[in-house]
């Protein structure tokens, strides 16, 4: 495969709390690659938007800090730079609650119109042109009069255009989507995704989409992480993740949601919680839900493998080591 | 923006309206007569002033001579200070202390915005800590101890350089009015520097800061274009009733800075139960800061958008 465009290795990132010490990422690899779609899912508090924001250097020290790992992308190393001169310009960033995202005393225009004199010395008058087409390109309606006006005066769906349109300004390598579609109804859902999609299309970028729904995954994303207490514990293309889970906790994911093929299948939700990232465990982390838990994984954390050498499919899991037992192995490609 | 700024005068002269009615109620409800204190005018003079003001009858004759004569401008004539007319003492009087309550409201503006936004950058640091206790002293020190410690200040540094840097008291060139706008708007600038730090900080935590981070944006833009403006409104908000009693309440320090200010008379013609007096600075006074307010209101719809196209 070619060179990824962003490379992310051993990212661990902890927050100071009253607390004590909260380990929200832990490790974290992944490639990105020119043009592709990467889903990062996982439930709430696994750490996906902590990766993300650490690599646009989002995180606010104190309290938090990246303690180990680096993210290359372009040459540099956006963990030692703090994405400076990165984000904005090859890095857009989309956020989940649109209503929120955008300054409520400042013009749609102006916000969109900021990024282009701040990093491309566009004078007022060409970064407000920039900014109506820009509006118009994410289907915004009547792009010159919505330009004037305030945040206040959209909708959501509309506010995520603005805040798209925003966040591909300065046309970047790579587009970071927190969870894009998390605050709107199913339907705007729907055509935000498809504009993303097709916007993809005409400009090559790539999109991180952090998200917690299955089925936009499916619908988007070329690779698929799955990350679980801080850690991505599975990767790989659509089909691996969906069709193959090669981690007990993929697996249990796939039994907990309604498939149309399956239409009489009774969901199985995973028991009990994610671990406490106060003091993570020293094993695996998924080792006390897990119901194919053997000796070692409360001991031993297991290392990222791949499962099959011709794919990119990697599991991290002690099942997939060569003395797992084969009878009853539920991540095993039957042999 | 027309129909609201409309709407905000409409709503001012009622209230104006409200104001004079209610001060002419309570000022005859007080018991005693401008013209039987020790003062005593002449029988000849009392006799004109009833006649003219109607004192010998029913008070809502009296309500609409004084509101009939208020219409056409004219506050009438002073019932102590012989020959007085009272559209001539607010004439001569209140713009000495409207000019030194707008240098106050100033310096308290811009210094609360300013301590406001450091403390907010510096939270709790040391910076911080040290403005927000000289915060808690301006809130909680009455404004005479300001007065008194301010001219005795002067008193030493006019003393010290040797030549009048600044007069201590007094009225007429700008010097002499730094000191007591200063002292003047100390209590108004704590208030202000809390209310900015926590709009300051609350502004901080909002999602739109984060965009602006992740736009790429310098810190110093950000903080210019994206927070300042947004943390000013609560700020602004309370701006409109602090100039009125600023304005109105400069009483103490334009007595111990022996200025010539509207504040001497309205309190002296309370004690003196000066009829026309009190009307005639009640309402004015009343109407000042009715329009302070609709100023403000006008303002608060420029710089949020919200405000000016919902009404």
């Amino acid at each position: 495969m070619t060179t990824p465009i962003l490379a992310v290795r051993n990212l661990a990132v902890e927050f100071d709390t009253f607390g004590g010490v909260v380990n929200a990422v832990r490790d974290v690899s992944f490639d990105l690659h020119a043009g592709q779609t990467l889903a990062i899912v996982g439930e709430s508090g696994c750490g996906k938007s902590v990766t993300v924001q650490s690599l646009m250097g989002l995180i606010p020290t104190p309290p938090g800090r990246i303690t180990k790992g680096s993210a290359r992308f372009m040459d540099q190393d956006l963990v030692t730079t703090g994405a400076q001169g990165v984000r904005g310009v090859h890095m857009g960033m989309i956020f989940q609650d649109p209503m929120t995202s955008l300054n409520p005393t400042m013009r749609i225009g102006d916000q969109v119109a900021e990024t282009l004199v701040v990093h491309k010395q566009y004078t007022r008058k060409q970064a407000q042109e920039a900014a109506v087409s820009l509006l118009a390109r994410t289907h915004i309606p009547e792009p010159r009069r919505r330009a004037q006006q305030y945040p206040f005066e959209f909708s959501g769906g509309m506010l995520q255009r603005a805040m798209i349109a925003q966040a591909l300004a300065c046309e970047p390598a790579i587009l970071i989507a927190d969870e894009p579609t998390t605050a709107l109804d199913v339907t705007i859902q729907a055509q935000i995704l498809e504009l993303m999609q097709s916007l993809q299309k005409e400009n090559g970028m790539s999109i991180i989409l952090i998200t917690h729904d299955l089925a936009v995954v499916a619908r988007m994303a070329d690779q698929v992480a799955v990350m679980y207490a801080g850690e991505i514990v599975e990767t790989g293309s659509v089909t691996d993740v969906f069709y193959h889970p090669a981690h007990p906790y993929n697996l249990g994911l796939q039994q907990a949601m309604p498939s149309n093929r399956h239409p009489d299948r009774v969901l199985e939700p995973i028991p009990g919680s994610p671990p406490d990232l106060f003091s993570p465990p020293t094993g695996c982390g998924y080792c006390a839900r897990c119901p194919h838990a053997m000796t070692i994984c409360d001991s031993h954390p297991p290392e990222m493998s791949p499962i099959d050498i011709a794919s990119t499919h990697e599991a991290r899991c002690w099942l997939h080591h060569e003395l797992a037992p084969s009878e009853n192995n539920p991540v095993r490609p039957s042999s | 923006m027309i129909r609201y700024t409309a709407k905000r005068i409409l709503s001012g002269i009622v209230t104006i309206w409200f104001i004079t009615t209610a001060t002419f109620l309570a000022m005859h409800a007080v018991p005693g007569d401008p013209l039987m204190n020790d003062k005593a005018v002449s029988e000849e003079i009392r006799r004109n002033l009833e006649a003219r003001y109607g004192l010998d009858k029913p008070l809502s004759k009296q309500y609409v001579i004084f509101i009939s004569n208020m219409l056409k401008g004219d506050f009438g004539i002073s019932f102590t200070q012989q020959n007085r007319r009272v559209n001539d003492i607010i004439r001569e009087h209140f713009p000495v202390s409207a000019i030194l309550g707008i240098l106050a409201v100033v310096i308290a503006a811009l210094g609360g915005m300013l301590w406001g936004a450091l403390t907010a950058l510096y939270r709790n640091r040391l910076p911080d800590i040290t403005i927000m206790f000289l915060v808690i002293l301006g809130i909680s020190v009455p404004g005479f101890v300001f007065a008194a410690t301010g001219q005795l200040a002067l008193v030493h540094l006019n003393a010290m350089v040797g030549t009048t840097v600044l007069p201590v008291a007094g009225w007429g060139t700008f010097t002499h009015m730094l000191m007591p706008a200063l002292v003047l708007g100390l209590g108004t600038m704590a208030l202000l520097t809390r209310l900015m730090r926590t709009s300051m900080i609350d502004v901080m935590g909002e999602d739109y800061i984060r965009t602006a981070h992740a736009k790429g944006l310098s810190a110093q833009r950000i903080f210019l274009r994206h927070q300042l403006r947004n943390a000013i409104l609560p700020v602004v908000t309370v701006l409109g009733p602090q100039i009125a009693a600023i304005t109105t309440g400069g009483f103490v320090v334009e007595y111990v800075f022996a200025i010539p200010g509207l504040g001497r008379y309205f309190v002296q013609a309370v004690q003196q139960l000066d009829y026309t007096v009190i009307m005639g600075t009640t309402v004015f006074y009343g109407a000042f800061l009715v329009l302070m307010v609709i100023l403000v209101d006008i303002l608060y719809g420029l710089i949020d958008p919200r405000v000016r196209l919902s009404t």
